[in-house]
């Protein structure tokens, strides 16, 4: 039998209580009243021997009441499946688990790990098998249990340290989670012996533990943690913010945001250009990020890059222990061209005109600048046409659209019938105006990438949009068309012909006041700017990467695209479309393609730099098996599971009612037999 | 009549009443032959005492108010001295002493009052605690018995400061009625009911006793507590009983000899005695004082 409370039995000791009492009683007196005693003389009490207890049966209920009552405090369960049994010597799969993220680098860190790994690679008896894995932002098998096995027995633990010895700590962040079902997943196809995942790593706070809290570890599986620590050192990191503006970086403010670790004894940190002399004094208490404007970009920095647009730049912070996250780096975003073709929407000042509004739905920002060109150039990003278009320019546009942009053609009278015709290739194509008061859009397609933001209740009503006028076609079988929208007659509204690699939207009104009340309706502008986002005309460009990030690929190139690393000198040829995925170190990457180039700068994620360890608490909260070797934390683990244990094993037997139970029959018992002899002593003392 | 049975009646009249009716035998002579309704004097009258009897003719005559005093118009002015002090709360049987006191007072009171004489009542414990003034009015016997059943909080026993009071306030000569168990120093009993005596009134002493207080049939050794004074004291009654009831005996023996040397009668009145035979000492007693008077006027008329 076990107790959930056993420090309730001292109240066992109680009992000396009732034993004391009935000792006393032997020596105290039977009092009664008395008229006078006047006539009474003391009398000398007679010896009584002090040993013998009295009313045996009155003291054992008594104490057998307060033995009850100590009892049932002190919840008494009995033990049943507490633990599993202890696993017996038997065949171990271990997952060496090791970090090889940036905050890795710290000085003395990796030697410690791989210390680690090491005393975990002697120790393996022969039975044993190990897969050696590291993980940053995503996992990498150095060693499988396939290849353990397939070693002669006496060469696995060196050949595992060799490959262990060819890598080093990346500058990558750390997704602990990831790494950890990852290595979890590993024992799924292996059903038998024991599983065991050694982690070693940092345990450093910026760690993503995405993925832990709910996950379903394989059976018996459990991990132990060699946590990896350096002597107590002051740290801080920074990172640029994304700047929305494509103007050359003087004249705007740069954020820069700056973390400084909850272990830090530092405060005051400085923030500088690479290659300036000058700094700006930063105050960043521990465990806090604060957000910063960084010193202005000296002019002579811009002059000198050439050229000045694409000019990489490294932000240093200085003044912490650790420099191996100090240097954020730097691209001053490009302004982004759009030209849209514009043909037959009339004058930019009259307001019962087309292009009225369109120039008032493009306005130019930091980060872009639209041009409305009357010629169909190279640079075209977007054709708008409201006309008939003379063969050369039909010619071209049709060359624009199977290069891959999209042109928008507005059928605003019947006569663009004529358009529409020869750049669908058609024989004949009538148009026919609508008839009624007004329409509205009946059915919109949501699930297309041009109407898909609207695709919420908040923003989904078009139903206040009236159309006065529109074309009604009947679009023939040959061409592949897809609706969009549709007016209330069922007749299309905009509907999209794939035209080679580009694309035609076709809109049967217009939005000129005359036709409809499209310009005036808060929908216009993102509807313009959806279908310019859709063609690609106007895709925003990242500059800002962290180290692991793919590089979008870049889609104004069907080139070849060279890509330069800041690590080496050999550069990549890669195909536009494909993603650049080799961002293992942080500096300004470059991108040639077609004569024209395109830097990205790639930093380490800020969470690398807060390297406090967390407690071995946080996983076990997330639900990780942690095991434990013989250390304190895990004796305080083991006792509090123990506890937890015990705490359910005693709700579901709930032994204490029934003691105080028997306590409370006891006590009636007691009640009973004090009130009787009472009486008789009290007869005895009246007489 | 059993006194158990008798105390079993609650209310207080009617025990005196039973006691009483079954005893008519007993009719003393009186020694005094009083005369109502006979003038005696005026005296003025002064606010607050009672109007009826304002003499409204010399009120006419004088524009005076006088009251016209009368002679009283019972033979017996009794006054019953009743001892509510602790002590008397104790009772080995189903009532106490004090209960039997009452009674005995209540007893009293009725006979008396059935005779025509004025009946008084005193009860004390350190002090007077009540005072009823002897009087033969409808209503009074009533209140007189209202002032017995009423629970006083009395402790200890003093004679000596109620006799003083009660000398002070029973100015006319008639008799006194002790009824206490008188458990209590006797060093100025004596003189206190000498003063009594020589204000000319008669005593009757009935000292209430319980019967274990004179058996002391205890048998345990145990702490005995006084009632009055809450003082503890250990005794072994098998040890203590004989040194006990001499120390009791030679008490009541100093109160008889008090009592028969100022010349009035003392009754012991134990309370698992029938009521009827307190009331048989007391009429005997009175018989014998009542032959003692006519020899005295016979001896003087000669």
């Amino acid at each position: 039998m076990n107790f959930l409370s056993p420090w309730f039995l001292f109240g066992a000791a109680a009992v000396a209580g009732p034993i004391l009492f009935h000792l006393i009683r032997r020596s105290a007196r039977q009092r009664t009243s008395f008229s006078s005693i006047m006539f009474l003389r003391p009398t000398p009490p007679r010896a009584v021997r002090r040993s013998k207890l009295e009313h045996i049966l009155l003291l054992l209920l008594r104490c057998l009441c307060l033995l009850l009552l100590a009892f049932g405090f002190a919840r008494p369960f009995f033990a049943r499946d507490i633990l599993p049994p202890p696993a017996s010597k038997q065949e171990r799969r271990i997952v060496l688990l090791v970090d090889t993220s940036a905050s890795m680098r710290r000085p003395g860190l990796w030697e410690k790990a791989r210390t680690a790994v090491d005393e975990y690679l002697d120790r393996a008896s022969p039975s044993d098998q190990i897969a050696l894995v590291t993980f940053d932002t995503q996992t990498r098998n150095l060693v499988t249990f396939a290849d353990w096995s397939s070693w002669p027995e006496g060469q696995r633990a060196s050949m595992a340290r060799q490959r262990l010895a060819a890598i080093s700590p990346g500058w990558m962040g750390t997704h602990l989670g990831l790494a950890l079902t990852g290595a979890a997943e590993q024992f799924h196809e292996n059903s038998a012996g024991l599983r065991e995942i050694v982690l070693v790593t940092d345990l450093q706070e910026g760690a993503k533990l995405d993925g832990l809290q709910g996950y379903q570890w394989p059976t018996g599986t459990r991990v132990f943690v060699r946590a990896v620590t350096s002597k107590k050192q002051s740290n801080a990191g920074l990172e640029i913010l994304e700047q929305p503006t494509g103007v050359a970086g003087v004249d705007n403010d740069i954020h820069v945001r700056v973390s400084n670790s909850s272990d830090s004894q530092k405060e005051k940190f400085r923030l500088g250009w690479s290659g300036s002399n000058e700094r700006m004094e930063i105050y960043v208490t521990p465990g806090q990020t604060r957000t910063f404007t960084a010193p202005k970009l000296p002019a002579s920095m811009i002059s000198n890059a050439p050229p000045a647009k694409i000019a990489g730049f490294a932000l240093e912070l200085s003044g912490d222990d650790l420099d191996y996250d100090n240097v954020s780096y730097y691209v001053v975003p490009e302004i982004q061209h759009v030209s849209i073709f514009c043909a037959g929407l009339g004058s930019a000042d009259d307001s019962s005109q087309m292009f009225y509004y369109l120039q008032r739905a493009f306005p130019s920002t930091p980060r872009w600048q639209v041009q409305f060109s009357p010629e169909l150039t190279e640079q075209t990003s977007f054709a708008i046409v409201a006309t008939n278009l003379d063969p050369q320019q039909l010619s071209a546009l049709r060359h624009l659209m199977e290069s891959g942009k999209s042109a928008l053609l507005v059928l605003d009278n019947s006569y663009a019938a004529a358009t529409l015709v020869n750049l669908l290739g058609l024989s004949d194509a009538r148009l026919t105006e609508s008839d009624g008061e007004f329409a509205l859009l009946g059915s919109i397609d949501f699930q297309h990438p041009i109407f898909k933001p609207f695709d919420d209740p908040r923003f989904s009503d078009f139903s206040h949009i009236h159309f006065w006028k529109h074309r009604r076609w009947e679009i023939p079988p040959a061409v592949q068309a897809h609706v969009l929208a549709k007016f209330d007659d069922d007749s299309p509204a905009l509907f999209q012909v794939d035209m080679g690699k580009g694309h035609l939207l076709v809109l049967t009104s217009s939005w000129s006041p005359a036709d409809s009340q499209l310009a005036v309706s808060s929908k216009f502008p993102p509807l313009l700017q959806t279908m310019l986002d859709w063609s690609g005309a106007s895709a925003p460009v990242q500059y800002q990467f962290h180290t692991g990030d793919a590089i979008p690929a870049l889609a104004s190139a069907n080139q070849q695209v060279i890509w330069s690393k800041p690590s080496t000198d050999k550069p990549t040829s890669l195909p536009a479309a494909t993603p650049f995925t080799d961002t293992d170190v942080p500096g300004i990457y470059k991108a040639s393609w077609n004569g024209q180039e395109r830097l990205f700068a790639v930093n380490i994620p800020l969470e690398e730099s807060r390297t406090a360890p967390i407690s071995q608490d946080e996983l076990v909260r997330l639900g990780v098996p942690l095991g434990f070797e013989s250390n304190q934390a895990a004796a305080v683990v083991r006792a509090q599971q123990q506890h937890l244990k015990d705490t359910e094993l005693e709700n579901r037997q709930k032994l204490w009612r029934w003691l105080i139970v028997a306590a409370l029959g006891v006590t009636l018992g007691e009640i009973v037999l004090g009130g009787w002899l009472a009486r008789r002593v009290a007869a005895a003392g009246a007489t | 009549m059993d006194p158990k049975a008798l105390m079993a009646i609650r209310n207080l009249e009617l025990r005196a009443r039973v006691v009483v009716e079954g005893f008519w035998s007993g009719l003393h002579r009186s020694p005094y032959h009083g005369f109502s309704v006979e003038f005696t004097e005026y005296r003025p009258y002064s606010p607050g005492e009672d109007t009826r009897y304002l003499d409204w003719r010399l009120y006419a005559r004088s524009d005076r108010f006088y009251l016209k005093k009368f002679e009283d118009e019972t033979n017996l002015r009794c006054h019953l001295l009743v001892d509510h002090s602790r002590s008397m709360s104790y009772g080995s049987l189903a009532y106490t002493k004090s209960d039997y006191a009452r009674t005995l007072a209540a007893t009293l009171a009725w006979f008396l009052h059935e005779q025509g004489d004025a009946v008084g009542l005193f009860s004390f414990d350190e002090r007077v605690r009540d005072y009823l003034p002897a009087r033969h009015r409808h209503g009074h016997l009533r209140q007189l018995m209202l002032a017995l059943e009423r629970k006083t909080e009395g402790r200890t026993t003093n004679l000596t400061e109620p006799l003083r009071r009660v000398a002070e306030l029973a100015r006319k000569r008639g008799l006194i009625v002790l009824i206490s168990d008188l458990l209590a120093p006797l060093d100025e009993l004596e003189r206190h009911l000498a003063r009594l005596t020589a204000a000319g009134h008669e005593l009757v002493v009935f000292q209430v006793l319980d019967p274990n207080e004179l058996a002391f049939n205890f048998e345990n050794a145990m702490l005995f507590q006084d009632v009055e004074t809450q003082r503890d004291v250990y005794v072994d009654p098998g040890a203590a009983r004989a040194s006990y009831q001499r120390r009791l005996r030679e008490h009541c023996e100093s109160l008889e000899v008090i009592c028969r040397k100022l010349g009035f009668p003392f009754h012991r009145a134990v309370t698992d005695r029938p009521l009827d035979q307190a009331l048989l000492d007391f009429l005997r007693s009175r018989a014998r004082r009542g032959k003692m008077v006519r020899r005295r006027l016979q001896r003087m008329s000669t």
